[in-house]
């Protein structure tokens, strides 16, 4: 089944593009099938349904009641295994 | 003589064509200089291509339909708001149409290595997107002087300067928002918040306003789906129909078009980032093999990462009818805020952080902050007109403004000097802005004395 994945940032054109595209790579090497949302911030609440895992670039401390993994490290290039792991634990566990 | 000749035909013939095809073939060269697959650049050319034609399309569909009712609104309403305002996605989009921007990736990691070397900051910018403000100081001075020299110098101004803003926000960067050896030295949110820390200082000497402090949470979650940009370009659109004397049947579907402004923007301006996905990528890597471990260096990056903080979405929300009522009551102003409302949140984001979160200083230094952004970007009209002309963004006759980097008081103070359209403005705002300046520097000076302090203690 297609994971859904929202992707979110300020203003959903830079660094959410590169978030998306990190996590679309990772998927594809672990042969996950997902689809991709990318968003702003302030729109992640109008996508929520069906979705399985938010990725922001920037800390968000509201809960959406769905699993949120901040994708700073995509970005900066420090930590990005961990997220990886992280990304994966979430979207193979459901 | 005669290869030369050929060459510069080829050039000039290219460049004739303009920047929906110039972009695309020098992107793909630039990508496969740097090692990337034929194939993959020039998919990342022609996403660039793609980008640039996209914004064109809504840049037209915007000017087409809300330019005649803000100017009809103007003129029963006796207000002087006629020029609506496309916004980052906008600007940025026409920025890297112009010949500077694309000179000016490597211009800026050239001076940001010298600099680095030379210990004049410990910036490490890796954040290639975000050049585009860096390059709009060049495409602007370039397009308005003819001058190319002028435009580099212009790259090379606004870098290092870009710099040091990148190392002035580190501690705050570090101490409110918890990202550690991280900034975010670009955009509307870097420069202006010098002007938040001159508030913040004057406030603090005011007895009774400098006891207040005003948090206000989930705001963002009260109003729910009023804050998304869909929503906003459908208010405004319908409301400013209305004032414009329209029907129910002219005011509605200027509405719609108005909230497709907002949501498509970005998609189309995405593509522009898709296509710079793999210089991106490799500049990033250039940049981090420069710097071993443990250095004391700090990463430049978005300040898009800042506009996830609650402080900085509720400041965003409070702002938009705040920049609307600013641009109302502001004498001769011409700008009607539109498609820089959604993220308003990135002229302020750096001064929540200067205030520690504190809303009632934030809403005054960010009313501050706007009414220098409107009176600027008034000033700034024939520039960014000039530039979408002379990239093909823009049709002969009609006017472009952005308050996103339109209102950049350094891009103003760099091409005024060239130009001297309006010494006054130039010194009073320079005057203005170095004062600010002062204020920063000794602000950030403040904050990573206590971050020192804390650590100590620790």
């Amino acid at each position: 089944m297609k994971k859904k994945v929202i992707v979110a940032c300020g203003g959903a054109v830079a660094t959410s593009t590169i978030a998306a595209n990190k996590v679309v790579e990772l998927c594809k090497k672990n042969g996950i099938d997902v689809e991709i949302c990318q968003v702003r911030i302030n729109e992640i609440e109008s996508n929520l349904p069906g979705t399985s895992l938010i990725v922001t670039t920037s800390k968000v401390k509201r809960d959406y009641g769905v699993p949120l993994i901040t994708g700073m490290p995509f970005i900066s290039g420090v930590g990005v295994e961990k997220t990886e792991a992280a990304i994966l634990k979430v979207l193979k566990e459901d | 003589m005669g290869f030369l000749n050929a060459c510069a035909f080829v050039i000039t013939y290219i460049i004739d064509m303009g920047a929906s095809v110039m972009l695309p073939i020098i992107i793909a060269i630039l990508s496969i200089c740097i090692g990337v697959k034929p194939g993959k650049a020039i998919r990342a050319g022609l996403m660039i291509g793609v980008g640039f034609v996209g914004m064109g399309l809504i840049v037209d569909m915007m000017n087409a339909n809300m330019g005649p009712a803000a100017q009809a609104m103007a003129e029963r309403l006796g207000v002087s708001l006629s020029i609506v305002e496309v916004g980052w996605p906008g600007m940025s989009g026409i920025t890297w149409g112009s010949v500077v921007a694309t000179i000016a990736i490597p211009l800026a990691i050239v001076v940001n290595l010298i600099m680095f070397a030379t210990k004049l900051t410990r910036t490490i910018n890796i954040d290639i997107w975000n050049v585009w403000h860096i390059a709009f100081t060049g495409a602007i001075a370039y397009a308005v002087t003819g001058k190319l020299w002028i435009g580099l110098l212009g790259v090379v101004f606004h870098s290092a300067i870009t710099y040091k803003l990148g190392d002035l926000w580190a501690p705050l960067l570090s101490d409110y928002f918890g990202m550690d050896g991280l900034t975010a030295p670009h955009g509307a949110s870097a420069y202006m918040a010098p002007v938040a820390c001159a508030v913040d200082a004057l406030i603090d000497k005011i007895p009774g306003l400098n006891k207040i402090n005003i948090s206000v949470e989930r705001l963002q979650e009260r109003i729910g789906v009023l804050g998304e940009p869909v929503v906003i370009g459908a208010i405004l659109g319908t409301i400013i129909g209305f004032l414009a004397g329209y029907d129910p049947q002219g005011a509605l579907p200027l509405g719609i078009k108005m909230a497709g402004v907002m949501v498509l923007m970005p998609r189309m301006i995405k593509c522009i980032m898709d296509g710079l996905l793999p210089i991106s990528e490799r500049a990033k890597e250039i940049m981090h093999s420069r710097f071993s471990e443990g250095e004391n260096f700090h990463i430049g990056l978005d300040p898009a990462l800042l506009l996830g903080d609650s402080e900085v979405v509720t400041a965003g929300i409070l702002f938009i009818p705040i920049t609307l009522i600013i641009a109302i009551l502001m004498p001769g102003n011409r700008i009607l805020p539109f498609g820089d409302l959604a993220t308003i949140g990135f002229f302020i984001a750096i001064a929540v952080a200067v205030h520690k979160g504190n809303l009632f200083r934030t809403l005054i230094s960010g009313s501050c902050i706007m009414i220098m952004t409107i009176w600027i970007t008034n000033q700034t009209v024939p520039w960014t007109t000039a530039l979408a002309v002379s990239v093909g963004a823009l049709e002969e006759g009609g006017t472009l403004a952005a308050m996103d980097q339109g209102g950049c008081p350094l891009t103003y103070i760099f091409t005024q000097i060239f130009t001297q359209e309006n010494i006054p403005g130039l010194i009073v705002i320079a005057a203005i802005y170095a004062v600010c300046m002062a204020f920063a520097v000794r602000h950030s000076k403040a904050r990573a004395a206590e971050i020192a302090a804390e650590e100590a203690e620790a």
